[in-house]
């Protein structure tokens, strides 16, 4: 599906990604690891469009996704959320997916029964005409982040650390959440985390990203026992 | 609902009232007319600062293209009048795309970039003599025609007219709003990432609006040729296009529909009759102090102010029901 | 022609360093505030006026109305400022609108007191002729004013450089947060340089009412030069205001020889517009536009 080609990035002289290659296969979910600056969401900004990268190549099904802006490519079928959930304000979260589907389905179609099926996947179907800004819960915009980008019915889903910021009980409810909807919509993700048991949990495969460059890619249970992952995680140089 | 709630009463004044009570008073009537045509102007920047996010200083620039078209149009190739005011408006659209560069340009610089654009176009506008007719303007432009029997060239022909145009707008701007356009548009204010990477293509809703907007203002332009028949470029690209309107839809709020109209007819009224009698030189200095005044004070504007006034005056009476 | 040419360029050269005097307010505030004062170009037709009621009504020289009109046109600016704070939110397209109304109402108080007449200096020195290099002509208001403009520039430059205050607004401009972090107060900056800015609009408005004829609708004209030179400096660059001041007046000089005088305006807006359409960060700037 998704295959990342020697993919580099120079911000000034910081060398955000260095030749980072690895590739999404159909239906599976990825995860990509790393302590903060390794290039995480860096390459999500490359996939989605927000950032040009300075050399390399990203293909989603045969297309070359980097010729194309960002709104083509969630027609491609690439869907993302963000770290900070960026809920489109002033408007209900019905609404908020109702623009998903308008500007982001291939088809455009509005489909209010599909909507009520994507809110209540998330469980956010009892909230469809609260205020998306001021009347949500921090764990509700995070899932609406979901749903948002779901409502454009992507093949790949991209998620920043949709957990981090949420207690133990809600991160293993949503974590739950998370594994259903991969099965109800057919979905890729890529997910960026940082607790490795949640990783573990989740992921079929991961990839471990440190100062910009792909240092492990495996199993989450071999990659973890690499000691070069764990010596970047733990935080020793790493010359 | 609350459109309903003000948008019928409205439509019964002005249909109505105004022409049954002041259709013998040329001056009244034109005075109302030109008050209609700032209130177009007025909706027609708000309905690009409200949807597309864009302050405009420029809508002059609009307004000129489109009175120069049609003026024109009708002069030097006997295009019907109703029909050149129509091409006007894409004339004025026609000038808008010229600007689309200028939607790269975040808040600010795109008001200014605007402002510059409304210059260059006064200036051709100027210099182009052969067609425009240059400094010296053109004079006798056509009336309104007499159209189904009735002549529109009379200053209540006139007003029913800018009436229709004034409300057309506002029908176009009240389904662009109720659209998933419309939606997208309102969410692209706050956070125009949160709408991009759900798929939609920010920049081209925001030209299609600076399209919309600069058409109804070539339109009201264009009518504003016919109606005084005059037409010299320092009239038609005065400041005063962009200003009476920017403090009419801030007065009366641009974020809602009615504000604009309302706004445009308050303002416009009271600088003719009240302010400037108080002040015959500089009477614009009020426009600006209230300008400035419902910046500080209340950037949505008055009637938000009064909406929520009524709810809470009826909230307290339904309360005293209760007591009682 | 080549003399013409020369002429042309000095004349523009000249022009320049006024225009520059006339931006660099507009610049340094919104280097400071990321507010653009659309009232600047009224605040040194304040300055101007100003010098012109000294010199009919007192008989003085018109340069003497200097710290009358400073403290003026100091006032007016310190206003604007507080007003601008008291904006409640999204300062940055509201406070163009409350300038934008603020210019109205300098331009209409203008009008009221002085009427819509034209006025120029009746004081002779100024349009003495200065012959430089046997074919280089100006009058002397104009050299003067390329003088008190590039001088006012340097000026600045070395405040904003050398002193404390100048430091602290320019930590203010470069990152607020990590300027207050390091217990910097950013209303006083702030202030400070909206009080620089009046000062250098009340010379600039001087060298206006020297060099040329003033009346009120001119102020807008003013602010829209200011911001074009801004733009073209890179917002906030001290040095870019300079060239990019020499730079729109050089333009309309050649402009106003060769071709019309009327086109000038269209060249310099024309001008404008491509280096902001192509290089949205202006000829120095190095800061993002956002």
């Amino acid at each position: 599906m998704l295959k990342v080609k020697n993919l580099s990035l120079n911000f000034g002289g910081v060398k955000a990604l260095q030749n980072v290659s690895f590739e999404v296969r159909e239906q599976e979910v990825l995860g990509l690891v790393g302590p903060n600056g390794a290039g995480k969401t860096t390459s999500f900004n490359v996939f989605s469009g927000n950032v040009r990268p300075t050399s390399g190549e990203v293909t989603y099904d045969g297309h070359d996704i980097l010729k194309s802006s960002m709104h083509k490519r969630v027609k491609f079928g690439i869907g993302r959320t963000f770290q900070i959930p960026q809920p489109m304000h002033e408007l209900t979260v019905r609404e908020n997916l109702m623009v998903s589907q308008r500007f982001g389905r291939p088809d455009k179609k509005v489909d209010q029964q599909r909507i009520s099926e994507i809110l209540d996947s998330v469980n956010l179907l009892h909230k469809s005409e609260s205020d998306a800004a001021t009347e949500l819960a921090l764990t509700e915009r995070k899932a609406l982040e979901v749903a948002k980008a779901l409502a454009t019915e992507p093949s790949l889903l991209m998620l920043d650390e949709v957990l981090a910021g949420l207690e133990t009980t809600g991160k293993k409810l949503f974590m739950e959440t998370l594994k259903k909807i991969r099965k109800q919509f057919n979905l890729s993700m890529i997910v960026i985390e940082h607790d490795i048991e949640t990783i573990s949990n989740l992921c079929d495969r991961i990839v471990v990203l440190n100062f910009g460059k792909v240092i492990a890619e495996g199993t989450p249970d071999e990659t973890f026992r690499n000691p070069e992952v764990i010596r970047s995680y733990t935080g020793e140089e790493n010359a | 609902m609350s459109n309903f709630r003000i948008f019928a009463p409205l439509a019964i004044v002005m249909y109505i009232i105004v022409p049954f009570l002041f259709s013998g008073n040329d001056y009244l009537m034109g005075m109302i007319a030109t008050a209609l045509i700032i209130a177009g102007i007025a909706l027609a920047w708000a309905l690009l600062g409200n949807l597309g996010g864009m302050v405009s200083f420029g809508h002059a620039a609009f307004f000129g293209v489109g009175a120069y078209t049609s003026a024109v149009l009708t002069m030097d190739y006997n295009v019907p009048v109703f029909l050149a005011m129509i091409i006007a408006g894409f004339g004025a659209s026609l000038a808008s795309v010229f600007m689309m560069p200028a939607l790269r340009l975040h808040g600010p610089y795109f008001a200014l970039a605007i402002l510059a654009y409304a210059h260059i176009f006064m200036i051709l506008a100027t210099e182009m003599t052969s067609i425009t007719g240059g400094a010296a303007g053109l004079l006798s432009i056509p009336n309104l025609p007499v159209f189904m029997g009735f002549d529109f060239g009379t200053k209540l022909g006139g007003y029913i007219v800018i009436l229709n145009i004034v409300s057309l707008a506002l029908v176009v701007y009240h389904l662009i709003r109720r659209s998933t356009y419309g939606l997208a548009l309102k969410a692209m204010h706050d956070s125009e990432l949160a709408t991009r990477i759900v798929g939609v293509p920010a920049t081209q809703l925001k030209a299609i609006m600076l399209v919309v907007s600069a058409f109804i203002t070539g339109c009201v332009g264009a009518f504003n040729a016919h109606f005084i028949n005059f037409l010299d470029p320092e009239y038609a690209f005065s400041g005063e296009w962009t200003v009476i309107p920017i403090v009419a839809a801030i007065f009366g709020g641009y974020r809602t529909l009615s504000g604009p109209v309302l706004g445009a007819l308050f303002i416009y009224l009271a600088d003719q009759l009240v302010f400037k009698s108080l002040l015959p030189q500089g009477h614009q200095l009020i426009l600006g102090a209230l300008l400035g005044g419902m910046i500080l004070l209340s950037p949505s504007g008055l009637l938000p102010i009064i909406t929520n006034m009524f709810k809470r005056f009826s909230k307290k009476g339904d309360a005293q029901h209760v007591e009682s | 022609m080549l003399e013409l040419t020369l002429q042309a360029i000095y004349t523009g050269l000249l022009s320049g360093g006024f225009y520059a005097l006339v931006a660099v307010g507009l610049a340094l505030i919104f280097g400071t505030m990321k507010v653009i004062n659309l009232a600047h170009g009224e605040l040194v037709l304040l300055a101007a006026y100003v010098a012109y009621a000294t010199e009919s009504k007192l008989g003085l020289n018109p340069l003497l109305a200097l710290p009358i009109a400073m403290a003026v046109v100091v006032s007016a600016a310190l206003l604007t400022y507080f007003l601008t704070n008291h904006i409640k939110k999204d300062r940055e397209l509201n406070s163009l609108i409350l300038t934008f109304g603020l210019g109205i109402i300098l331009t209409n108080s203008l009008l009221m007191v002085f009427s819509a007449n034209i006025y120029s200096t009746s004081t002779e020195w100024f349009f003495e002729g200065v012959v430089i290099g046997d074919t280089l002509f100006s009058m002397r208001s104009e050299l003067l004013a390329f003088v008190v403009g590039v001088l006012s520039l340097g000026g600045l430059y070395w405040w904003l450089n050398h002193t404390w205050h100048g430091r602290a607004i320019r930590a203010v401009s470069s990152n607020l947060d990590a300027a207050k972090l390091m217990g910097m107060n950013p209303k006083q900056a702030e202030m400070w340089s909206w009080g620089v800015a009046g000062i250098l609009a009340t010379l600039a408005g001087c060298m206006l009412y020297t060099t040329s004829v003033i009346h009120p609708p001119i102020g807008h004209g003013l602010t829209i030069k200011a911001f074009i030179i801004t733009v073209l400096a890179g917002m906030g660059s001290i040095p870019g205001v300079l060239v990019g001041a020499f730079l729109i007046a050089i333009i309309e000089s050649l402009t106003a020889t060769f071709f019309q005088s009327s086109l000038s305006e269209l060249a310099s807006m024309g001008i404008f517009l491509v280096v902001l359409i192509v290089l949205p960060s202006g000829l120095f700037g190095n800061k993002r536009i956002h």
